[in-house]
């Protein structure tokens, strides 16, 4: 998984250092935004491999916003999305567990926070194995 | 009530309308008067009066009548009867129709400045009453998005970095190191799961849960949480036996709350059991009602904390055997729950023995009559 380039997309920035560090000890290049929109622009500007994106941002469950963002745009439509969220935070509409609806809530992974680290690289690593890879792309 | 309070007299008697203006407005307040039932009206609809003195013999429509006609515009208006012909039963009658208080002709100015006083004060209070009432509700509705956000986002952070500091992510730490932050993280991981099931139970709306009723499959249900709890049996060496009948008549009840009741019990006799026990869960079927026992062979609990045990933030002496710490929420919210069903929960338990709890719910009447 050398290399693997990760956005983290979170307002909490010590939280966001915690995580980044234990991916950056397992050899993932990580990179982090504050805020949904940065988040945004930054994934349409340069390539990654995953984005773990923070739900409750902002206003609201910001964080879905831009999932369902990311789903429509083509060039992103295939980027895996790693969700991550508050236990039972008031999103009004879903827990962590329940049966998700692909369009409501379009993401490949879901944890609660805070992430233990082994289950964390563990998901990540899953992401990123189904994920083509952009030399595989290119040839299609 | 702003800073002056209004006060209307409704009176036929000018002389009455004058003394009375002349009286109170040496006093802070701000007075109008009107001659008879109809214009009185119309002044409460327009000038808002705090208090409103109201003489029962007019020409027009009665004092009675105004009283009534003054309730249905607002409850909070304090209403003061004045009367000429003051019996026990026409007094009886006022209040009934919501006067708070009589006033007798004639009286003095010190009786009119008093009941007047007694009157606004009476006003402030039930409007600091609503007010109050008020707050309380925005508190609750708030309370649940605050709490989850302002207080969580930081223990997050923390834990965290704890966990990163754990994972060796700083550099390697010492076993000394390493017990310590276990202790840290144990502490915030108390205090998130106490800060969620005060959010729960903030949350829960009780009233509302009838509403969502529907027949559910109690065995289903259970193993539901037993899948969940599963690891944590595991973990324990702890088996779980259920003694379920062949076939269950389903009971009403809302499913996510009274699955969160079992986690919350069977969760508690894992924790509360020594490693290689059983737990045990049966389900007795009655024709009213469903009976739902979960027991353990763990620490029991002390005979003394026994009627405490459904309250609020109340924890028995017990330790638990895994060494966490509960919120003391569990059990109370549990209850409550149950309760919201028309069920009940019970409590049989020995120190050093264990603990049998036992939810009964009950069938609607409909579903007798069917069986």
């Amino acid at each position: 998984m050398d290399g693997k380039r990760i956005l983290i997309v979170d307002d909490d920035p010590d939280y966001v250092s915690a995580v980044k560090m234990v991916l950056e000890k397992a050899n993932y290049v990580v990179e982090a935004k504050y805020s949904p929109q940065d988040g945004y622009r930054a994934l349409e500007n340069s390539e990654f491999d995953l984005v773990i994106l923070d739900c409750m941002m902002g206003r609201g469950a910001e964080g879905i916003i831009v999932a369902r963002k990311l789903r429509k745009k083509k060039e992103l439509g295939e980027l895996p999305i790693l969700m991550v969220t508050g236990i039972r935070d008031q999103t009004g509409f879903f827990f962590v567990g329940d049966p998700r609806d692909e369009t409501f809530l379009p993401v490949d992974g879901f944890l609660e926070k805070p992430v233990v680290p082994d289950v964390l690289l563990k998901e990540v690593g899953k992401l990123l194995q189904g994920r083509k890879t952009s030399e595989s792309k290119k040839g299609e | 009530m702003s800073n002056e309070p209004v006060i209307l007299i409704i009176d036929d008697e000018e002389i009455v309308r004058d003394s009375c203006t002349l009286v109170l407005s040496k006093c802070n307040y701000r007075i109008y008067a009107a001659p008879d039932g109809n214009a009185g009206l119309k002044m409460v609809e327009e000038h808002k009066p705090d208090l409103v003195f109201v003489d029962l013999k007019m020409p027009g429509i009665s004092g009675m009548e105004v009283l009534e006609r003054l309730q249905k515009i607002d409850t909070t208006i304090v209403a003061i009867v004045i009367t000429g012909y003051a019996t026990i039963d026409t007094a009886v009658e006022a209040m009934k129709r919501g006067a708070y208080d009589f006033l007798p002709k004639p009286f003095s100015t010190d009786e009119l400045r008093l009941i007047t006083k007694r009157g606004v004060d009476k006003r402030r209070l039930l409007l600091d009453a609503i007010a109050l009432r008020r707050e309380k509700e925005i508190i609750r509705e708030n309370f649940t998005s605050i709490v989850s956000h302002e207080l969580k986002s930081p223990l997050f952070a923390v834990q965290q970095t704890l966990y990163a500091f754990l994972a060796g992510a700083a550099g390697e730490i010492s076993p000394a190191q390493v017990e310590m932050l276990e202790r840290i993280r144990n502490r915030v991981d108390g205090m998130l799961k106490l800060i969620n099931s005060w959010v729960e139970m903030t949350s829960i709306d009780f009233r509302q849960l009838r509403e969502r009723f529907k027949p559910l499959d109690i065995p289903a249900l259970l193993s539901k949480a037993l899948e969940v709890l599963q690891a944590r049996a595991v973990g324990r060496n702890i088996r779980i036996v259920t003694h379920f009948p062949s076939s269950v008549e389903p009971v009403d009840g809302d499913e996510g709350t009274l699955l969160e009741v079992f986690l919350n019990i069977i969760g508690n006799a894992i924790k509360y059991s020594d490693t290689d026990r059983d737990v045990s869960i049966a389900i007795e079927d009655k024709k009213h009602e469903l009976r739902i026992s979960i027991s353990d062979t763990g620490v029991g609990i002390e005979k003394e904390d026994i009627p405490f045990i459904f309250e609020d933030f109340y924890r028995g002496k017990a330790q638990s055997k895994t060494g966490e710490l509960g919120s003391g929420l569990g059990l109370a919210i549990s209850k409550r729950i149950i309760n919201a069903h028309n069920g009940s929960i019970a409590v049989e338990s020995e120190r050093g023995k264990g603990s049998t709890f036992t939810v009964t719910l009950s069938r609607g009447r409909e579903k007798q009559d069917r069986r």
